[in-house]
């Protein structure tokens, strides 16, 4: 929620006033944040001169640390220090314990909405998520000197969309404003389309601490379109340590469950070796067998030498599968392998020698890591960022991403009806009729999944709703429309309706996983430890500067295309400006919102026929150029 | 205003994909939601309606069948729902015996090559009949827009197969 710059009045139409804004990669393992200064995107740096945060909140008994403080704490503290928490954000439980069945966690609370113990309280991953958001905007607004206007933060491309609310609803929880959620390898190629100025066919392969994406894009003239995106939302860098943590369990003749601590030792063991490994073709990993759990006083140390092949063998059924998913991309795309120019390797993990061996193997060509694989995500995001806030008004750059799951619905027989497919370009709005099975029925449920197989039960149940009121019909009468729309941000949302009767009923779902809207409110106000007074008094001040926002926008939208509105139109939009203007002086925070959706009523048909007008500009524009 | 107009094009099953590319990315310019992110939430509304209008009239025309579809919906053709009976005996043997081919393709001993001759012969049997679709929607006549429609929904059955292909080749590579 944070609060919008704005000028004194009348003179907040400044040409170049440069509103403050970021690009945010919050990664698995290290995140990130960077932001466009003078023209020039580069990361920003605590005051240690650091800029990787790692991903680790430790919620301490009068503290939470984020980032290095916490990170020395993940072995002496596992069950308090939560790392990785970006695996476990907008998932179930179950989904949780099937994949990760050795976290050092005790979970509590809903089967949907799974939370962690700490000595703090029960932690959602969100919260976790948050407090990162938290630590980096401060850090951009110390570095920047101001107040954020807004950020773009990247998710995954292939993360479905309970993730994606659930990264939404983390950055509302940290009070930070989100201009867009921008897809990871669609940012890193923002970066690099910029920075070489190629056109073309390009593939981003990106392999993070806990995620892998690939997409296929097409760059031209400033538009990066991107064909089609794959991956494994539960596959990367920290898989090669848990496959070498297993090994290293079975050479040491240990047997599970083990204690957290040793849990911790034994990956943060592997990871070292991992990291080794990239210039080292061995490596020797040293193990406190029985530390501070026991009582034993005599500490046993069992060590072993681990050499590259052997790495390579535990690893290469995960290389393996990232290749088969860029395969099935460039099938997508319809690309074939020698149409793509470039491959740009994204994320610390592409450092693994395998990993850039078999790569460059499939694809034919030396994949490209000129851009820190490290940074390239938050500086794309950064660039982004600058031009969604507005300080970039005349540029080029057009992003067409797409969703990377296929969207649909329950019918008879637990099987799956598509009603968006994945790879379509987004925003986009699709629906689709369905009718009644049984003569009289008056429900219907409506439950929304997302993935490609054909069962029910194969595919990731997104929400389930209700829609109730259907005039008792013969089956098959009722004509129910079912519309699902997807926003820029690859966010969904649904709506049933009864049409054939004229009885309209109709409801808006959003993803049943991470937290509802009441409760993140609950928790920016005890976060935010103030009076009820303060809280009101900032809900006014925000309606105040929105109002202000609004009536600027729109008077410069007369002053730009008054033709498009006759004398009697005008005058009426000028008389419900005039009437919000006064109403916004007030201190009725409700009012003021309630003035400020008149005006956009009022102003309804006005913005249409701008946006017309805009699109019949760009098509004569564009047959000028054709003669 | 019909997608075809939308790109300031003529209604025609012949397009200029290249030329249809880019106008769509000009316009996309203008009405993109990214344009419109420091603008009014109204505006912004309206901007993701327009947006998404034009990618479904992007994807509509770009697609032959989609395309095929929506000229004879513009004409004024009704187009059979996919559960009305389908009449076509010789048509309907011959897909059962395109599915059983691709059923034993898992079997043959050379996999790959057994892959590749029934791609071949899918793809054989759908450009003659794609061939004749694009004749009759040229002709426009009522008997020609009839024909078409029957054509487009064998077609479809092709689609079908095509993603069981697919599904068979993921399969098959998946070791």
């Amino acid at each position: 929620m944070a609060l919008l710059q704005i000028a004194e009045p009348g003179l907040s139409t400044v040409p170049h006033e440069h509103r403050l804004a970021a690009g945010i990669d919050l990664g698995t393992t290290n995140s990130l944040i960077a932001s466009v200064q003078s023209g020039e995107a580069s990361t920003l740096v605590d005051q240690d001169g650091r800029d990787i945060l790692p991903s680790i909140v430790s919620y301490q008994p009068n503290d939470i640390l984020v980032g290095e403080g916490a990170k020395s704490l993940s072995v002496s503290d596992p069950q308090n220090t939560i790392v990785s928490a970006k695996r476990l954000i907008g998932r179930s439980l179950a989904d949780i314990q099937s994949k990760y069945p050795s976290l050092p966690y005790q979970f509590t609370g809903d089967e949907n909405k799974p939370e962690i113990v700490t000595r703090k309280g029960n932690i959602n991953p969100v919260q976790v998520s948050a407090e990162i958001l938290k630590s980096l905007s401060q850090r951009a607004e110390q570095a920047l000197g101001g107040e954020l206007t807004g950020v773009v933060v990247t998710v995954p491309a292939h993360f479905d969309d309970a993730q994606r609310q659930s990264t939404k609803d983390a950055a509302k929880l940290a009070g930070v404003n989100v201009l867009r959620l921008l897809n990871e390898p669609t940012a890193a190629a923002v970066a690099y389309g910029l920075d070489s100025g190629q056109e073309g066919v390009i593939a981003i392969y990106d392999l993070g601490g806990g995620t892998f994406d690939i997409s296929v894009l097409r760059l031209n003239k400033g538009v990066f379109e991107v064909l089609s995106t794959g991956g494994d939302s539960a596959l990367g860098g920290d898989d090669f340590d848990v496959v070498l943590a297993d090994y290293l369990v079975e050479q040491a003749g240990l047997t599970r469950p083990l204690s957290p601590t040793l849990e911790r030792q034994l990956i943060k063991q592997a990871c070292y070796a991992k990291e080794q490994l990239t210039t080292l073709d061995n490596v020797e990993v040293t193990l406190t067998l029985s530390a501070d759990e026991s009582n034993e006083k005599n500490e046993q140390v069992w060590s072993t030498n681990i050499s590259k092949e052997t790495f390579d063998g535990l690893i290469s059924a995960l290389v393996k599968k990232t290749l088969r998913a860029c395969r099935r991309s460039l099938k997508d795309a319809n690309i074939s392998v020698d149409e793509v120019l470039e491959v740009v390797m994204v994320g610390g993990s592409t450092r693994v020698p395998l990993v850039r061996s078999e790569v460059e193997k499939y694809f034919n060509k030396t994949p490209l890591t000129s851009i820190d694989p490290d940074k390239v995500v938050a500086i794309g995001a950064a660039i982004q960022a600058d031009i969604l806030a507005g300080n970039k008004p005349d540029s080029d750059i057009l992003l067409l991403d797409v969703i990377p799951l296929s969207l649909g619905l329950e019918t008879m027989g637990g099987l799956v009806e598509k009603v968006i497919h994945r790879n379509t370009t987004i925003p986009v709005a699709k629906a689709q009729e369905f009718t009644t099975f049984k003569d009289g029925q008056t429900a219907m449920a409506v439950h929304v999944l997302q993935g490609e197989r054909e069962l029910v039960d194969d595919c990731r149940s997104l929400a389930r709703f209700e829609l109730r009121g259907i005039p008792a019909m013969t089956a098959g009468a009722a004509h129910i429309r079912v519309t699902f729309k997807v926003d820029a941000d690859g966010l969904l949302s649904v709506s049933a309706m009864e049409k054939s009767s004229g009885v309209e009923a109709s409801i808006e779902v959003k993803p049943s996983f991470g937290i509802d809207d009441s409760k993140i409110a609950q928790m920016l106000k005890d976060s935010m430890n103030n009076a009820k007074a303060d809280i009101d008094a900032r809900m006014l001040k925000e309606q105040q500067v929105e109002a202000a926002r609004v009536i600027e926008s729109v008077k410069a939208a007369i002053a730009l295309d008054h033709h498009l509105l006759d004398a009697e139109e005008t005058s009426t939009i000028e008389q419900v400006i005039n009437s919000l203007a006064e109403i916004s002086q007030g201190d009725d925070a409700d009012a003021i919102e309630a003035a400020i959706k008149k005006l956009d009523q009022a102003t309804d048909v006005f913005a249409e026929r701008r946006m017309d007008s805009s699109i019949n500009k760009a098509l004569s524009g564009q047959s000028v150029d054709k003669l | 205003m019909n997608y075809f107009q939308l790109f300031g094009i003529e209604v025609s099953f012949d397009v200029d994909l290249n030329q249809l590319s880019q106008t769509y990315q000009t316009l996309q310019k203008s009405v993109h939601p990214d344009k419109f992110a420091h603008a009014s939430s109204q505006e912004q509304l309206i901007a993701v309606q327009k947006s998404a209008e034009l990618n479904d009239a992007y994807q509509t025309i770009k697609q032959p069948l989609a395309r095929a579809e929506y000229i004879l919906t513009l004409r004024g053709v009704e187009l059979p729902n996919e559960q009305h009976t389908f009449g076509d005996t010789r048509f309907l043997m011959r897909q059962m015996e395109l599915r059983e081919m691709l059923e034993e393709v898992t079997h043959a001993e050379d996999v790959d090559a057994a892959l590749a001759a029934a791609q071949q012969e899918l793809a054989q049997e759908y450009q003659q009949h794609f061939s004749l679709l694009q004749a009759q929607i040229c002709e426009n006549t009522d008997a020609a827009n009839m024909l078409a429609c029957d054509n487009l929904r064998k077609l479809k059955f092709y689609q079908k197969l095509n993603i069981e292909v697919d599904r068979l080749e993921d399969s098959l590579f998946d070791d």
